[in-house]
């Protein structure tokens, strides 16, 4: 199974601090004892794992799903999704702020959001951005909305990212 | 109103024992680490917490005292004669 | 048995007196700081000290690595303590140990997050800032700072956090030593953890 994983620059896992080797399985068992497997994104989860590099992941073994992420018994990485630059995750948060402000702009507790989102901007929080404007769509629609704003932002990095949705 | 699944900062800083401990159910270590991706001050707590636990692992107990010392011994001495 | 432990068992049996001096001041410190928390002087706590290692002594010819050589010594040191201890009449060490130790606050003062009426309830209000590689955490007056704050804890809480982190015992041994379960363990944990990373983070200010 293809799948996407985000991790810090140098290819080093936010959590574990384990860093990836290219091309190379690595299974559940040589990590931590005690973590679940490889974890990895599909599209859709996309935006909640923002970090400096994304990677394209080949999964084997058992896969389990989970809300926001599958976990495998072993994974390799096979290529770097190069499109994936701070200056697409600008324009990320770019469309967050103009998004935010088309859809809540004109409504008062919720344009506080567009305020803070260009905050997040301003100082290159793009996961916050992220959260910032499914919580406004959240507090307008209820939790579904919440889903269906990650779901429009997963879309558009797909997008751009020339990954298949 | 706010999604069951969301983690407030206020309810991670009373799951970081337990998220270190490895005590938390798969979700919610799920739940833990997608809230740690947006927010900066709990990325920084996890941080200061671990830093706390090295902190006190650093700390020195005073030797045991020279006459416990050599009771020690020569209990040690009479039992490895007998 | 890991090859260390190995090494120092032979070294032991065979009455070797330079490997037991390093044994013992390897773990005679932990063992008369653990002693401490059960017993009620100092002049107790060394008989109970003293006791254990006879008890190592005499159990050394059959010690057969189930578990790890430290782990071992520390099971033989707390039940010398606890039977000393209720030798004294202190059936149970810390009373407060299974009982709230009056705690309802939660790891940090409600006031740094924000309240319900703001866009991101429960977020930090004034968030925590990044430590990073900071020499003064390693600092005497760090180390003071950390000493201290354990010092002021509640017995039980103390005791937890000095078996656990200080002297780096693991969970299923220090429940055994304390009669607690693993929730117990965690909860006295996160308290007294996070009352020692607030005393850091004024010193860190």
């Amino acid at each position: 199974m293809i799948a996407y994983k985000f991790l810090d620059a140098g290819r080093i896992a936010p959590f574990t601090r384990f860093q990836w080797p290219e091309n190379e399985w690595v299974s559940a068992d040589r990590l931590a004892p005690c973590k679940a497997g490889v974890h990895a994104c599909r599209v859709r989860d996309l935006p909640i794992w923002i970090d400096d590099e994304l990677w394209e992941v080949e999964l084997g073994g058992d896969v389990v799903e989970y809300p926001r992420k599958v976990v495998a018994s072993r994974g390799r990485l096979t290529r770097r999704i190069d499109a994936w630059t701070p200056a697409l995750a600008d324009e990320f948060a770019a469309m967050l702020v103009s998004h935010t402000r088309r859809r809540f702009g004109s409504i008062p507790v919720l344009s506080g959001f567009v305020v803070d989102i260009a905050r997040f901007r301003a100082t290159n929080r793009v996961p916050i951005a992220g959260f910032a404007a499914a919580r406004a769509a959240e507090l307008s629609g209820g939790p579904r909305a919440y889903e269906h704003e990650r779901l429009r932002q997963a879309a558009w990095l797909a997008e751009r990212l020339a990954i298949p949705a | 109103m706010r999604l069951d699944r969301e983690l407030t900062c206020a309810q991670l800083v009373e799951l970081v024992t337990d998220y270190l401990e490895d005590a938390l159910s798969p979700e919610d270590v799920e739940r833990v680490e997608e809230h740690l991706v947006f927010c900066d001050g709990c990325t920084n707590y996890l941080e200061q917490m671990r830093a706390t636990v090295a902190a006190s692992g650093r700390l020195r107990t005073e030797d045991v005292p020279p006459e416990l010392q050599e009771r020690l011994l020569t209990a040690f001495r009479d039992w490895s004669r007998a | 048995m890991q090859p260390e432990d190995r090494r120092v068992v032979e070294a032991l049996r065979a009455g070797d007196e330079a490997a037991f001096m390093k044994l013992m001041r390897e773990y005679g410190p932990m063992m008369l700081r653990v002693a401490l928390m059960y017993v009620s002087t100092r002049a107790v706590a060394e008989e109970v000290v003293q006791d254990a290692w006879i008890g190592v002594f005499n159990g050394i010819g059959r010690f057969e690595a189930r578990s790890s050589l430290k782990t071992w010594i520390f099971r033989i040191l707390t039940n010398t303590a606890k039977t000393r201890a209720q030798r004294e009449g202190r059936s149970i060490p810390f009373s407060s140990i299974t009982s709230p130790d009056g705690e309802d606050g939660g790891a940090v003062d409600p006031e740094r997050f924000l309240g319900s009426g703001e866009r991101f309830p429960g977020h930090w209000g004034t968030p925590p800032r990044r430590w990073g590689p900071d020499e003064r955490l390693l600092s005497a007056e760090a180390q003071g700072v950390v000493d201290a704050a354990i010092a002021k804890l509640p017995p039980a809480q103390q005791a937890v956090i000095t078996m656990r982190d200080v002297e780096d015992l693991d969970p299923e041994d220090v429940c055994n030593a304390l009669d607690i379960t693993e929730t117990n363990q965690r909860v006295l944990l996160h308290r007294a953890r996070s009352k020692v990373r607030q005393a850091l983070e004024e010193y860190m200010r």
